[in-house]
């Protein structure tokens, strides 16, 4: 007998959420495959090939949520899920305040594919480890290196999600990515310095269009400057920041905050709050007239950009941050109507099957302005450029930061003179983005992706893509990264 | 709710039939050593805000990975499909990775077979706990709140796992594992308070006192001060101790260690904090989360790693120990901090006998500022008060702080014995609250 197709899974499990008195029930079925090289010290420490297969199946059933999951996918096991399902949901019902109302949606029936030059999952294995290996001695070549490490990583999602509103959606979703680190050691200290391609939804032409190899030997060169450069002095500079650097601010301050579950207490006990309430909407000034930040689930290769988001809602374009006034949110259909919106963002995603989906950071990007990156620096008599990512924190409601980056060189008198180590910036996060004075033009736009931003309980794994141009901020609180005695 | 059979799970993937899959492995399997491992969970979590249920959550999700070796190339492919089909594919693949690696030099064939003790570290009544319990636990918290008029969010959540080793050499080592885990944050307006308990019985959640912590905590955190950032006398409780530590413990690896690139380097066998304080791993401690088997297929041990302060242990993997000579891996799975001499009974004690500090309920978002002196950076949260002689005189806006634990810890004021400590970003283990005469709070944020 032949195996049951998706389709029909889903069926079973729609059936028996249609004949128990639900709303709305949906479930995803979904085959992930993710390989992961991982070189250390000049080895391969490990080669892993993950396959996870299972379905999740949630329930909307008097105003109140119910889901469940398994990695059986049998005829047994669908329709027993799909019943745990509907039970936990009439025990969330039983205990129902507000009753849960979704906004609508069309429905849409589609199949999504990443297109892509090169499948990584056929490149061949030697051919990978190679690369790894080799990019490992050019770091290596640079004196001073004391060690190194190279990755490569590569997921395909095949998924099918089905509701009880007919639509259905195919999904053959492809990311990759690839990175290298060099730590230097000096008289005791040590610094790093990593190249990390951005995660994108793109083949392996992206690790290929990288040139890890030239990569390499530019961060050593910079590990062993960096070890060397003298502290940063503590006071305010003006700060010059990189697109992979502003890539995790922007993540932090300002994805964060716009993300409507956490507005509206949902992650209160975990990730936190927001200082952008409902009353902020439309009136706040969140930053200078430089700084609008757009939500952009369509632009492709980005991460978020799926098609579809996990309610099955379309992909969206919007405007989080217009010329400085805050105006928009990241939401999905529970959490739309709750501020008067009749349609969902599309922001709400799970990381697999066996997980709920959670209103998720979209792909926020912050808009080019006008000038070039050394125009950017020109403005500057004292400050700091800083490239990629270093030490990170900030407070449950998003206000109060604390950044340092991967690389930093002085700024003096319009020129970028040496490297400096140990900086670390702080801040308020309204304060910060209205010191912006300035983001560099297009040409400079570059993209960079997150596959680790944890949120939810149980904790879960969001993807999304920041996209940015070198930006100027004035008069920063810096600080030295080191014990404050 | 009931937990009728219609909606009872597959039962987890039992010894016998962990031992049925790995033969099935292993008698497929042409790799010179062969090594299985598993790891079936079942968990649930009931999740509430604004004293209502918005998730309730039930997901079992069962996986089989496959390492194989050929002399020192080896690979590894996972499978969460466990029909024999999919497991020889599965087989394959690892097979497939191992033939065309490079060689490790660091390879190490699996360990020899060890007798691994038995633990309790399932117990009954936390594995049958289902989503009735869940939301019966979710519902007395909820409860509690509304009626003083607030805001409850929070999880119940319960966990049991299959988790398995076996080689073709002999090696096997099976063990069943639960737990439940309960925390709730309390908002009074701007306020909040927060509490949490983690424990192998759903029994020892201990709700209503923990819920009426939060409350208590909550409705002390109106109104806050702000207080100048700068270095402060402070009493941490235990999770805030928890939170400072367990960034301590992760930065312990032997690798690390010999490549200079520790904070630790040169330092094992020196004092690295005040020689009162004792850091041991006690798998056996009934109210600890610890276990009978590593990943690696090793046994979990009693160990010391600071002992009167100084510096016993570097965390190894199996290559590093061989290199180190050491002989039994030590490990922290079940971490135990305490303090010689520790004089106060409890927090209150602690609080009494201070003139000024800073109390700090829990620290968010800690991260290292610096790796080569430990510096670290992270959020006062969810009930951060001023003591003024011998009591709590108000609440203060948070404070971000940026000091190293190494530093910090060098000299300790009082202290009370290990208590549960639980964080919202870190696992379990028991630690005293703590007196140290001066932490460094290096901005203030705006509530």
């Amino acid at each position: 007998m032949n195996s049951p197709t998706w389709d029909e899974f889903a069926e079973l499990a729609l059936k028996g959420i249609r004949a128990s008195g639900a709303e709305y029930g949906d479930i995803r079925i979904q085959d992930s495959r993710t390989e992961h090289i991982e070189g250390e010290d000049r080895r391969i420490a490990s080669i892993r090939d993950l396959k996870d297969v299972g379905f999740g199946v949630r329930v909307l059933y008097h105003g109140a949520w119910g889901f469940a999951a398994s990695s059986v996918l049998s005829l047994e096991e669908v329709p027993r899920v799909a019943n745990l399902a509907i039970e936990i949901a009439r025990g969330s019902a039983s205990v129902a305040l507000e009753k849960v109302r979704l906004v609508p949606e069309p429905v849409h029936r589609d199949r999504v594919i990443t297109p892509y030059r090169i499948d990584p999952f056929t490149v061949p294995l030697e051919k990978k480890t190679d690369l790894l290996l080799n990019t490992m001695e050019t770091l290596h070549r640079q004196s001073g290196i004391a060690r190194s490490s190279a990755s490569l990583w590569a997921r395909r999602d095949h998924k099918l999600f089905v509701s009880t509103e007919e639509s259905r959606v195919e999904f053959d979703l492809l990311a990759g990515q690839g990175d290298c680190t060099a730590t230097a050691l000096h008289e005791g200290r040590f610094a790093s310095r990593s190249f990390n391609t951005p995660h994108l939804r793109k083949g392996y032409e992206l690790i290929e269009e990288a040139d890890l190899l030239r990569e390499a030997s530019r961060v050593a060169a910079h590990a062993t400057e960096k070890v060397k450069a003298p502290a940063v002095d503590a006071g305010q500079y003006d700060l010059v920041l990189d697109p992979e650097h502003l890539s995790l601010t922007m993540h932090e301050s300002c994805g964060h905050p716009t993300e409507l579950d956490r507005v509206l207490g949902y992650e209160a006990n975990y990730a936190g709050t927001s200082f952008l309430t409902t009353d902020k909407l439309g009136s706040f000034r969140f930053g200078s007239r430089h700084v609008t930040l757009v939500a952009d689930n369509t632009e492709p290769e980005t991460l978020a950009a799926t098609g579809y988001d996990d309610d099955g809602v379309a992909c969206q374009r919007w405007d989080i941050v217009r010329d400085g006034l805050f105006v928009g949110y990241c939401t999905n259909r529970e959490v739309a109507p709750k501020i008067g919106e009749v349609r969902s963002r599309g922001s709400n995603r799970a990381d697999g099957w066996g997980s709920v989906p959670i209103v998720r950071i979209a792909n926020i990007g912050l808009d080019p302005g006008t000038d070039t990156l050394d125009q950017l620096i020109a403005g500057v008599k004292r400050g700091i450029y800083i490239e990629g990512h270093g030490s990170y924190s900030i407070d449950q409601r998003r206000y109060n930061f604390q950044f340092g980056g991967d690389a930093f060189w002085l700024i003096e008198n319009g020129k970028r003179t040496h490297m400096l180590r140990d900086v670390i910036y702080h801040g308020i996060t309204p304060g910060f983005w209205n010191s912006c004075d300035g983001v560099a033009d297009r040409t400079f736009r570059r993209r960079y992706g997150f596959i680790t931003c944890g949120k939810g309980q149980p904790g879960q794994s969001g993807w999304m893509t920041h996209a940015a141009s070198p930006a100027r901020f004035r008069n920063v609180q810096v600080i030295r990264g080191e014990g404050h005695v | 709710m009931s937990a009728g059979n219609a909606t009872r799970w597959p039962k987890m993937t039992g010894r016998e039939e962990f031992r049925f899959l790995a033969d099935l492995v292993f008698t497929r399997s042409s790799g010179d050593e062969t090594i299985v491992t598993l790891h079936d969970v079942h968990s649930g979590t009931t999740r509430f805000a604004n004293n209502q249920v918005v998730q309730n959550v039930d997901t079992r999700r069962g996986t089989l990975a496959i390492t194989v070796a050929f002399g020192r190339r080896h690979g590894t492919a996972s499978t969460t499909d466990f029909t024999a089909g999919s497991i020889h594919d599965t087989l394959a693949r690892a097979e497939r990775i191992a033939r065309i690696s490079p060689e490790d030099p660091e390879y190490l064939p699996p360990p020899e077979p060890f007798p691994f003790v038995a633990r309790e570290t399932a117990r009954p009544e936390t594995t049958a706990a289902g989503p009735a319990r869940r939301l019966e636990y979710a519902n007395e918290a909820i409860g509690h709140c509304r009626m003083e008029n607030l805001l409850a969010a929070g999880v119940v959540s319960t966990s049991a796992a299959s988790v398995g080793i076996a080689a073709n050499n002999g090696l096997f080592g099976y063990e069943a594992r639960a737990d439940a885990r309960f925390s709730l944050t309390v908002q009074a307006g701007d306020a909040t308070g927060w509490s949490a308990a983690a424990h192998r019985s759903v029994d020892h959640l201990k709700i209503q006192e923990r819920t009426l912590a939060a409350i208590a905590k909550a409705k002390r955190s109106r109104e806050p001060i702000e207080l100048p950032a700068g270095p402060y006398p402070v009493i941490f409780e235990p999770s805030a101790v928890a939170g400072l530590w367990t960034w301590l413990m992760w930065s312990l690896d032997a690798k690390s260690y010999d490549k200079g690139t520790s904070p630790f380097a040169g330092k094992l066998g020196t004092q690295i904090v005040d020689d009162r304080l004792m850091l041991c791993n006690a798998p056996n401690h009934t109210d600890l989360l610890g276990v009978g088997l590593t990943s690696e297929g090793l046994p979990s041990m009693p160990s010391t790693w600071i002992d009167h302060g100084v510096l016993t242990q570097l965390a190894h993997d199996r290559f590093t120990a061989q290199t180190h000579g050491v002989q039994d891996l030590p490990t922290l799975d079940a971490p135990v901090l305490s303090v010689n001499g520790a004089a106060c009974s409890n927090l209150q004690d602690l609080i009494k006998r201070t003139d000024y500090a800073i109390l700090v309920t829990n620290f968010w978002y800690i991260r290292t500022v610096n790796p080569i002196d430990l510096t670290l950076t992270g959020m006062t949260r969810d009930g951060t008060f001023l003591v003024k002689k011998g009591e709590i005189v108000s609440a203060i806006k948070n404070f971000r702080f940026h000091d190293s634990p190494l530093r910090a810890f060098q000299q300790i004021d009082a202290a009370t014995g290990p208590m549960e400590a639980v964080t919202a970003e870190t696992g379990k283990m028991l630690a005293p609250a703590i007196v140290l005469p001066e932490f460094n709070f290096s901005s203030v944020t705006r509530f």
